[in-house]
């Protein structure tokens, strides 16, 4: 004669109403971050072909250059056409270009080139009178050297159609030996800087985080009222500097040193500063203590204590933290530049502002490379020692 | 002579760990510390040499108070009593014979010793004494890659460099088994004996106890329950110290 367990709790007035405002307010805080932060997924898809230039140049990054070569004719083309009228066609070097217009309602104009340079990318370049102009067809000359196209004539955004137009061919090709472009010497220069600006500022860093560290101890500076007060000063610094994001101490030290790595250089260190000396403090509170106690008991002073009892307690986790912070320099080294700190960040948003993305591209492979190459290594290194 | 008056500790959370200990020990004497778990017997040998404060009474070791020492004269004083513990307490990742020669701190130039640099004199008395714990092949290896028992006679030859007159050991074998137990005990015994430096060794087992101890001092919650030799422990002084409950077991 059992009964069974009633397993549903009871119902309650006061929790029901508690959740319900919470997920009220939850709604609201949601609702509102979407709105401030304004989001539009739907530009994600309209207008996805502005990234496609970027993406494309990603994959074809300015690596080598040969010589640039080119030449132009240009037909002069008035409109409206008079009837039975042939414009003046235009040589160069041997090169011909005719223009047969059609002056009636089809609007089509016939472009003819012979004797250029076979196989070779053709622009055609329509000018309007008031001095604009546009892309109007890309071609190639055949084996040749012939081009043979019919266009339709653009007409102006702005302006009047009526005037002398004209129509341009532009015939592009690189000639001469393959040579490591400009770009590429630009961004191994600034990637050696990133490289030297990351192991400057991890270098200082662990300069200066070691011995503070050791104030920031609990377990070492808890024993005496004023090792207490050290402490929580020491702490609290850290916890400060630390809370500034390496981007803004650039900030600052851009307006002190000016615009270079050196800048790069002091925000890193700071930062490292703040964020080794805890770690490092970290380690050496979960030392074993019974060394220190062992040592302090054969009447060594404090500093011999130090030495012998925490310092080799504390060697390997105070190098994977040195590690681990080199790794987070060279990452943040790629980005100091971005404002004004040096590094190949510096160049990296020159080139992404003057819309070179080939170039952007060397320098986004050449941080994708390097970065990846440091986690490797550090991570090798790392095994090895730990 | 080792002389405690009236010794009290209690701990900032309240637990009054000792309470109003006082005894006597003679030079060259081999006393035994036993008691319950929590009966105070590590707060008592850690205020003897003041890793612990204690909070009221005295400790006069030869004429001298150790409660009322600065932090100079407790240095002095510390480098005369060597000290054993349950976990050894070694620098794992020093070598045994550096772990050997940190016994030997409180006596060299303190700039010295930050650069690691001993004399020939201090290794080959750091070599005597490991050979003195039968381990003088180890003293290379790194202190960690030992046995537990090997680890305590580094300890003890650590302790050794010191040329301590007092030992204080807190339970040294209570991480061993019994067999390793016994060979550090006899070690001790060793330094008691032929050294005639002073023990004061805290113990879990009885029986180890009246095999090593010349005097058994009892405690039970901060208190001394017993202060006599091994052989006047019987049933009903066993009961007192470790309560009705307890049975006597053997370690052998
Ligand atoms: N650092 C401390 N802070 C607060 N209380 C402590 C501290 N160390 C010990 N105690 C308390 O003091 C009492 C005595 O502890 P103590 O370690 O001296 O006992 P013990 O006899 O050595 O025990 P065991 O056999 O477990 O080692 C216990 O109640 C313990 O909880
Ligand atoms: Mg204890």
């Amino acid at each position: 004669m059992t009964q069974t367990p009633d397993i549903r709790r009871p119902f309650s007035w006061q929790r029901f109403l508690r959740n319900v405002v919470f997920i009220v307010l939850a709604i609201a805080v949601y609702a509102y971050g979407w709105k401030v932060t304004r989001i539009d997924l739907k530009t994600l898809i309209t207008d996805a072909g502005d990234i496609k230039p970027l993406v494309l140049d990603l994959l074809r990054p300015e690596l080598f250059t040969r010589e640039k070569q080119s030449i132009r004719l240009a037909v002069e083309y008035p409109v409206p056409c008079p009837p039975e009228f042939t414009p003046k066609p235009a040589t160069y070097k041997g090169t011909v270009l005719e223009v047969k217009p059609a002056c009636g309602p089809s609007n089509k104009v016939r472009l003819i080139l012979r004797n250029g340079r076979p196989n070779t990318k053709a622009l055609v370049r329509w000018h309007f009178p008031i001095g604009s102009d546009v892309v109007v067809a890309q071609a190639r000359t055949d084996d040749q050297g012939n081009l043979d196209l019919v266009i339709a004539r653009p007409k102006p955004d702005i302006g009047g159609d009526e005037g002398i137009h004209a129509a341009e061919v532009i015939l592009e090709w690189e000639e001469g030996p393959v040579k490591i472009s400009n770009t590429l010497r630009t961004v191994a220069d600034k990637m050696v800087e990133t490289i030297f600006l990351a192991l400057m500022a991890t270098t200082f860093g662990v300069i200066f985080a070691l011995p503070v560290s050791f104030f920031g101890a609990r377990n070492l500076m808890m024993t005496t009222p004023w090792g207490a007060v050290t402490y929580y000063v020491v702490r609290l610094v850290f916890n400060v500097l630390r809370s500034v994001e390496t981007l803004i101490w650039a900030v600052i030290f851009i307006v002190w040193v000016g615009i270079g790595p050196f800048a790069g250089v002091l925000a890193l260190t700071i930062h490292s500063i703040a964020a080794l000396a805890k770690l490092y403090s970290e380690a050496i509170e979960s030392i074993d203590p019974g060394p220190i106690e062992a040592i302090t008991a054969t009447g060594a002073t404090r500093l011999q204590t130090i030495i012998y009892a925490v310092v080799p307690q504390v060697i390997p986790p105070f190098i994977a933290f040195t590690i681990y912070r080199w790794d987070i320099n060279v990452r943040m080294s790629t980005v100091v530049g971005l404002v004004g700190g040096g590094g190949i960040g510096y160049i990296l948003i020159q080139y992404i502002n003057l819309l070179q993305y080939r170039k952007a591209a060397v320098a986004m492979w050449a941080i994708v490379i390097v970065v990846s190459l440091m986690d490797y290594l550090s991570g090798y290194v790392r095994e090895k020692i730990v | 002579m080792l002389e405690i008056r009236k010794l009290n500790k209690i701990y900032p959370g309240g637990v009054h760990a000792l309470k109003d200990v006082s005894f006597t020990v003679e030079d060259g004497e081999f006393v035994v510390l036993i008691g319950l778990s929590g009966s105070g017997k590590s707060t008592l040998l850690r205020s003897i040499n003041r890793l612990v404060e204690p909070t009221s009474g005295q400790i006069i070791w030869d004429g001298v108070d150790i409660t009322a020492a600065d932090h100079k004269q407790l240095r002095l004083i510390r480098r005369n009593i060597g000290m054993i513990f349950q976990q050894f307490n070694l620098v794992k990742r020093l070598s045994v014979l550096t772990n050997v020669l940190t016994g030997r701190l409180g006596y060299v130039s303190q700039w010295r010793s930050l650069l690691n640099y001993w004399s020939p004199e201090e290794k080959r008395q750091a070599m005597l004494n490991l050979e003195r714990v039968g381990i003088a092949d180890q003293a290379w290896k790194r202190a960690d890659e030992l046995s537990g028992g090997q680890q305590q006679r580094v300890a003890i030859a650590r302790a050794l460099m010191q040329e301590p007159k007092l030992i204080l050991a807190d339970e040294p074998v209570a991480s061993l088994d019994p067999a390793t137990s016994h060979s550090v005990m006899k070690y001790i015994l060793e330094l008691n004996r032929e050294d005639g430096i002073t023990v004061i060794c805290s113990l879990h087992f009885l029986s180890l106890a009246r095999e090593y101890g010349t005097r058994i001092i009892a405690l039970r919650d901060g208190r001394i329950v017993f202060d006599g030799k091994p052989e006047e422990i019987d049933d009903r002084r066993f009961k007192e110290i470790y309560g009705e409950d307890a049975v006597q077991v053997e370690i052998r």
